[in-house]
């Protein structure tokens, strides 16, 4: 027994100087160079900053009337309208998905797996927003996202439907539920786990999405948090204290996120990898 | 008897955009003796008629007749007017000043506009220089209307310069009108032509994508005017159609040109080559001096292809109609031997450049010319403006040759054209038009622009010469191959067939992945879909 | 109950609406579109001549090259790293919950900002990895501009960012496996490497099964990792697919581009469906 808990202490050792090595320096990379003057970051080097410059993080906010922040707006009201489409358009047809079968619901299933695999169509998508006026519009950003993670977040609901016993149903059906009063107050109400899920992997998806705001959301006025980082690849290539300051302000969201729901997310991969 | 004669509002006359409270000042006009003032008043109103002011100072005894502080918290967007009288210390007191007034700008952080700025990121990635441009409608008639804007960068400050200048000298106002750029603003331009609707100026590009426009529809003939003349006789060339002269050079040029270390060819004894052989053995030289003879920024993939794009004289040189044929799809890179050395010479150069050429970027190549940390860099000349905003006078350091060929008797220059203002067939005010492109063209009309922009290339126009200010490789090294006539056009103002993948293929042939031979046939091939998209039969 | 009636089709509408306009519609046309030289104002009927220049031009046709080493290989590595963490992740040791965290942070932040950091980190004269090397005495590599290595410094960085899923997936696969049968295997006197062979191998294959898909078809669809770290390049050595589609978009030429967008239905089409066929069968016998 003795042995084993040594090799286990080894195990503890080996393990973190691995991550630390592998997964942690590049972060520690980031940060210590978001915080050193234009000359020192352009060396690129993993030492402590001489002084720490903090105003390189407001010098991000503020540049260019602050787009960074209009971007963090844009961003949020992408992510947060998708999101809800996405509950609601989604757990209703996951729901319906599950529990009926037949002809029609085969086709609707390959229908979502095919979904599950198949890129978008870019261009003849972008004809298609310009010919109803919504082609970099945010509401136009926010119909692509929900339709792109519309296989993926049905295919979590249907998954979580198949434990949920039928026999709650019928019992609702007994104290005379309507079909919409079914789902608003009995089905739905279950799914609330699921549904953590699916907010917490679409929020992410949808937040660190570059290639379709690229595609449907050109233009400074709309920008996203992803595209103006890009923009900044550019603008400040010789500026790397500037550019690790905006990719560390736009981390730190989805590490609140991380460090809040850390178990949900885990649960929530494995629920929508395993069981699909 | 005592006048107010010249009330100032910091310093100026007229005032827009401000967005504190200038500080007034005002001249006394005296037939008296040692005329003191004793007393002043002071009023500021929103009304010319100043029946009710914002601010009276009351009659204050005071001397003071500068920097006079008025503690007046201005709103945003409005026109105040500003009077003042006085009284001397003989008693004799003077009537209203006459009127001054100003406007004040966005003063409460009410700024609501959103910046614009290049349409898509393709196009930021695409364009070496992005234009914004942005137009409105105006409903309902307007007695006043101010327009607030900022910008990063400049905007049409250099027009701007002009402009004041012809209100001044000819009395002449200009209305700017501001349209969006990329294929939006394309279309804005090519609809209002169509539609009759157009401005009696208009801002548009030089060479190809003129012919495209239907210039002789549309565009007043400038051919016989006298200033036409003063024309260098390349840029003449990108903005005539079928014999006629169309446009008028809104800006400078600038070169893609072998940008150099002076203090390097002093040290080492070096002579600017006039053949290609001469500019290798000065590479040569170099290496073996322990230099870097080579500045390769193929980070930022487009500077890759400023080497291929500079080359076009030497191309044309060999084969003046090769633009046509290529256009037609009788000509290609890969059978000319010009046109396959062009690539050769990306080939040549890859054994100069500095270690991390792949990963440096355009604004590292600034630095690494400015401190002599690499000799040559093939660039457009633009890279000079970023310099001096970097090291200033440093940029003297510089030195430009064109990229030579094999005739030491032809030494030449690829030259970008700026964009050209045309003339509306039916302008309303033909007369004044015409007066205002003249003062344009003229060394008056020059200076108001280089006063406010340093040149990166010569002016189109014969004999005018630049500003003492200029940089000194524009100043003389540029200027010699103009005033030679050693220049042509690059080859985008010849054709409009340019492929998308030039930068690429060009990447490729300058890190030594393909022959010149492959390179060349494969810029043959992406052309092809440009001609294909043109609608252009290639076959 | 009648199951039609309760469960009624109208609840689908709103997600099929929004999907069929968004998704299916531009899908469907897009067949038709690669077939034109088009400009979104009108279009010309060309036949198949989209098709043929993207696998005459070698700056196309080797696209689909580099995408299917690029997708293989990340797939490979994330399928077989990604086992061997999750085993040491579900050994006996204290830190394993702090270390799936390290692990799997990578994939939540974006793709640009790691593409960035790592093409940093990969400066062929002051990145730290050359630093590394040179302290090492080995000489300095051109990661990413050394054109027969940039593809493959681009697929490490796919692989540290998106092997902390592939680990997460195989950790609730191994933990799901009953306890009894490796108590019994130690009882017979399995060892180590026999109980990982018998039990862990063969019990955790729906798990890997899912790995396998999912990276193999975010390797034929990526995109933004390449485009923050190479653009494509240097010239064409690490364009795949969907850059090249995003090329020609911006070039202007959306027939082209379209085309290329088929292309990577019909490469996703007959590799990765297939593919799932075959291992969900498996899985099941």
């Amino acid at each position: 027994m003795k042995k084993q808990k040594r090799r286990s202490l080894i195990g503890d050792i080996l393990g973190l100087i691995f991550a630390f090595l592998i997964f942690i320096i590049p972060f520690l990379f980031m940060l210590t160079n978001s915080l050193k003057d234009r000359r020192g970051a352009n060396q690129m080097s993993l030492s402590l900053p001489d002084v720490f410059h903090w105003e390189n993080y407001t010098e991000v906010l503020t540049f260019n009337h602050g787009i960074v922040l209009t971007a963090f707006k844009n961003s949020l009201i992408i992510t947060a309208g998708a999101v809800i489409l996405l509950i609601v358009t989604c757990a209703m047809s996951g729901y319906v998905l599950q529990r009926r079968r037949g002809k029609v619901m085969s086709v609707f299933n390959a229908v979502v797996m095919a979904g599950l695999m198949v890129p978008p169509a870019i261009l003849p998508t972008i004809s298609l927003m310009q010919g109803l006026h919504v082609y970099k519009t945010l509401f136009g950003m926010i119909m692509i996202e929900v339709a792109l993670q519309t296989p993926f977040t049905i295919m979590l609901y249907r998954g979580f439907m198949s434990t949920i016993p039928i026999e709650l149903e019928e019992a609702g059906y007994i104290d005379g539920c309507n079909r919409g009063e079914m789902f608003t107050k009995v089905v739905f109400p279950l799914l609330k786990p699921v549904t953590a899920t699916v907010i917490i992997l679409n929020a992410v998806n949808i937040f660190n999405d570059f290639t379709n705001p690229l595609y449907f959301l050109p233009g400074a006025s709309n920008s996203t948090v992803q595209l103006t980082l890009y923009n900044f690849m550019g603008q400040f290539s010789s500026s790397y204290n500037l550019l690790f300051a905006d990719v560390i302000v736009i981390t730190i969201p989805m590490l609140i996120l991380f460090i809040i729901f850390n178990k949900k997310i885990v649960e929530g991969m494995v629920a929508g990898a395993v069981k699909g | 008897m005592v006048n107010v004669s010249k009330v100032t509002m910091d310093y100026a006359t007229e005032l827009k955009g401000v967005i504190t409270m200038p500080q007034i000042g005002w001249v006394l006009d005296s037939d008296e003796r040692n005329a003191v003032q004793k007393q002043y008043q002071l009023q500021i109103a929103t009304e010319p008629s100043f029946a009710e002011t914002v601010f009276d100072s009351g009659e204050v005894e005071s001397n003071q007749s500068q920097h006079v502080i008025a503690p007046v918290e201005l709103q945003s967007l409005t026109r105040y007017y500003v009077r003042v009288k006085a009284a001397l210390t003989s008693d004799s007191t003077s009537t209203w000043s006459d009127t001054a007034s100003f406007v004040s700008g966005l003063c409460q952080n009410e700024w609501e506009a959103e910046f614009v700025s290049a349409d898509s990121d393709a196009d930021a990635e695409n364009s070496k220089g992005t234009y914004v441009r942005k137009g409105f409608t105006l409903t309902g008639k307007v007695k006043e209307a101010y327009i607030s804007c900022s910008a990063l960068g400049l905007y049409e400050l250099y027009l701007n310069a002009v402009i004041d200048l012809a209100k001044e000298k000819l009395g002449i106002t200009v209305e700017v009108e501001q349209r969006v750029g990329g294929a939006d603003g394309d279309n804005i331009v090519k609809t209002r032509l169509a539609s009759g609707d157009m401005a009696d100026i208009c801002l548009y590009n030089s060479g190809s994508l003129l012919n495209a426009l239907n210039p002789s529809e549309y565009f007043y003939d400038l051919t016989n005017e006298s200033f036409v003349s003063t024309y260098d006789d390349t840029y003449k060339e990108t903005v005539t159609v079928d014999g006629k002269v169309y446009g008028v050079p809104v800006a400078s040029t600038q070169a893609g040109a072998i940008l150099y270390y002076k203090p390097d060819y002093e040290e080492l004894g070096l002579k600017v080559p006039t053949t290609w052989d001469e500019f290798l053995a000065n590479c040569d030289a170099l290496k073996a001096a322990g230099k870097t003879a080579m500045i390769g920024t193929f980070a930022d993939s487009w500077t890759a292809q400023v080497p291929y794009l500079g080359d076009n004289y030497n191309i044309i040189a060999a084969d003046p109609s090769f633009a046509k044929n290529f256009e037609a799809g009788t000509a290609k890179y890969a059978t000319t031997p010009a046109g396959v050395e062009s690539f050769q010479k990306m080939v040549d150069l890859n054994q100069y450049y500095n270690e991390d050429y792949l990963a440096a970027t355009y604004d590292d190549g600034c630095d690494m010319l400015a401190n002599g940390e690499g000799t040559h860099w093939i660039m457009l000349t633009q890279a000079l403006g970023n310099i001096y905003s970097l090291y200033g006078e440093d940029v003297d350091k510089i030195g430009v040759f064109g990229v030579p060929g094999d005739d030491a008797a032809n030494a030449g220059l690829t030259v970008w054209m700026p964009s050209s203002l045309y003339v509306n067939k039916n302008a309303e005010n033909m007369d004044a038009v015409l007066a205002f492109m003249e003062l344009y063209t003229s060394t008056e009309g020059l200076d108001a622009y280089a006063g406010v922009i340093k040149a990166d290339g010569p002016y189109c126009i014969k004999g005018y010469e630049l500003p003492d200010d200029a940089y000194e490789a524009v100043k003389t090294d540029m200027q010699a191959y103009f005033d030679e006539g050693k220049t042509t056009t690059a080859l985008e103002f010849m054709t409009s067939v340019k492929g998308a993948n030039c930068p690429a293929i060009c990447q490729e042939a300058g890190s030594g992945q393909t022959t010149a031979e492959e390179a060349a046939a494969a810029y043959d091939e992406d052309c092809k879909k440009q001609a294909v998209q043109l609608g252009l039969n290639w076959e | 109950m009648n199951k039609k009636k309760i469960y009624t089709l109208w609840f689908l509408i709103p997600s099929t609406i929004i999907f069929s306009i968004f998704f299916l519609i531009p899908l469907v046309s897009s067949l038709f579109y690669s077939l034109t030289v088009w400009d979104f104002k009108s279009f010309t009927f060309v036949g198949l001549d989209n098709f043929k220049m993207f696998f005459s031009e070698r700056s196309l046709s080797t696209s689909v090259i580099h995408t299917l080493i690029y997708a293989f290989l990340t797939c490979a590595l994330k399928v077989i790293l990604a086992f061997f963490i999750a085993i040491f992740l579900t050994s006996k040791i204290k830190t394993k919950n702090f270390l799936r965290s390290v692990v799997f942070f990578p994939n939540l932040v974006s793709t640009i900002a790691v593409g960035i950091t790592f093409a940093a980190l990969m400066h062929p004269t002051k990145g730290l990895f050359n630093l590394v090397l040179s302290t090492l005495g080995a000489g300095r590599i051109d990661f990413l501009g050394n054109t027969s290595l940039a593809l493959f410094s681009v697929i490490f960085t796919d692989v540290w960012k998106g092997v902390g899923v592939a680990t997460v997936i195989y950790v609730s696969g191994i933990q799901s496996i009953d306890k009894t049968y490796y108590e019994a295997a130690s009882i017979d006197g399995a060892n180590g490497w026999e109980r990982l062979k018998n039990i862990t191998i063969p019990l955790v294959r729906p798990a890997m099964n899912s790995v396998i898909i999912l990276s193999l078809i975010g390797g034929l669809r990526s995109f933004d990792l390449i485009w923050a770290m190479t653009g494509g390049g240097p010239g064409f050595a690490t364009d795949v697919v969907s850059s090249v589609v995003y090329k020609q978009y911006a070039a202007g030429f959306y027939g082209l581009s379209t085309a290329g967008n088929v292309i990577m239905f019909v490469l996703i089409a007959v590799i990765a469906y297939p593919l799932q066929r075959f291992l969900l069968k498996r899985e099941e016998s």
